[in-house]
């Protein structure tokens, strides 16, 4: 069961992959999320202002070309969309970061948003997250991806 | 006429697909350069002539708010026009930005139908 803050910062994601990589997500069960890849990558980010937090979203190495391509309007096998696949995925959850906060302290806060970071994980540490309370987890194109939000305090 | 363009944002991929979205929105480019933040794109500033500049706000180095008020500082935004095409909503961010001189403000993600109607209407009808 999604709390409020977790459905809302989800709907904002789908709509931003939705816009911006023609991508389409929906909220998927944690329960049947088993990891089935080997490697991840996780983008983070911080953000500052009348409230501090953080969002982190983490999707399947394998699914970073396809984001990029999809941005860029290239095919998924062009070396471009490879090369910028780590860029794109920041540029996501940038993107989702700045529309989160919107939608849930209004137009007038004014925040500062730190530059995305990336990472890897594995399979292990991305059942970590999957376990964590504040983790949703979301299907786009039959992918199971995660976002982290700890909306008042820095992870 | 056609018009000189500097895109700067720390991402590679954010300036292509700016770049993309102006031809998709027909507007006349005639040139066009890149910066990966206020500082580089100061620089590129400081050696060619620009028409329009789109700017993104989070950046390393230095950032877009920096960039403007050196720009202000040196007289730029008297030719130049700047529009901040950022990932933030607030009003209150957007005020302050038009205060120190920028002409217009896009919400990412951006479609072409949005960048047309901003550079046709800051740039006018004469150079578009």
């Amino acid at each position: 069961m999604l709390t409020e803050q977790s459905q809302l910062v989800a709907q904002v994601f789908c709509e931003v992959m939705e816009k911006l990589a023609f991508m389409f997500g929906e909220p998927a069960d944690k329960q049947r999320s088993a990891p089935p890849e080997s490697a991840y990558i996780q983008t983070k980010m911080t953000y500052t202002g009348q409230t501090s937090g953080m969002l982190a979203l983490t999707v399947p190495a394998s699914l970073c070309p396809q984001i990029a391509a999809n941005v860029l309007g290239i095919d998924p096998d062009d070396d471009r969309a490879v090369a910028s696949s780590l860029d794109a995925l920041k540029e996501v959850l940038n993107v989702t970061c700045g529309h989160v906060l919107t939608a849930l302290a209004g137009e007038t806060p004014v925040f500062d948003l730190s530059v995305p970071g990336t990472s890897t994980l594995d399979a292990g540490q991305w059942t970590d997250l999957l376990e964590r309370p504040d983790t949703v987890a979301l299907s786009v194109d039959d992918n199971v991806v995660l976002l982290q939000f700890a909306h008042g305090r820095q992870a | 006429m056609s018009l000189t363009v500097l895109i700067v944002d720390d991402s590679a991929t954010v300036r292509a697909v700016i770049a993309k979205t102006l031809h998709l929105a027909e507007v006349p480019v005639a040139h066009s350069y890149e910066a990966a933040n206020g500082k580089e794109a100061l620089d590129i500033l400081a050696e060619h002539d620009v028409d329009l500049l789109f700017s993104d706000i989070n950046m390393p180095v230095m950032n877009g708010v920096e960039m403007i008020e050196q720009m202000s500082t040196r007289g730029l935004l008297e030719r130049i026009r700047v529009v901040v095409v950022s990932t933030e909503g607030s009003s209150t961010r957007i005020e302050q930005l038009k205060s120190k001189g920028v002409s217009a403000y896009l919400r990412k993600p951006v479609t072409p139908e949005t960048i047309r109607k901003v550079v046709h209407h800051i740039m006018g009808a004469q150079k578009c």
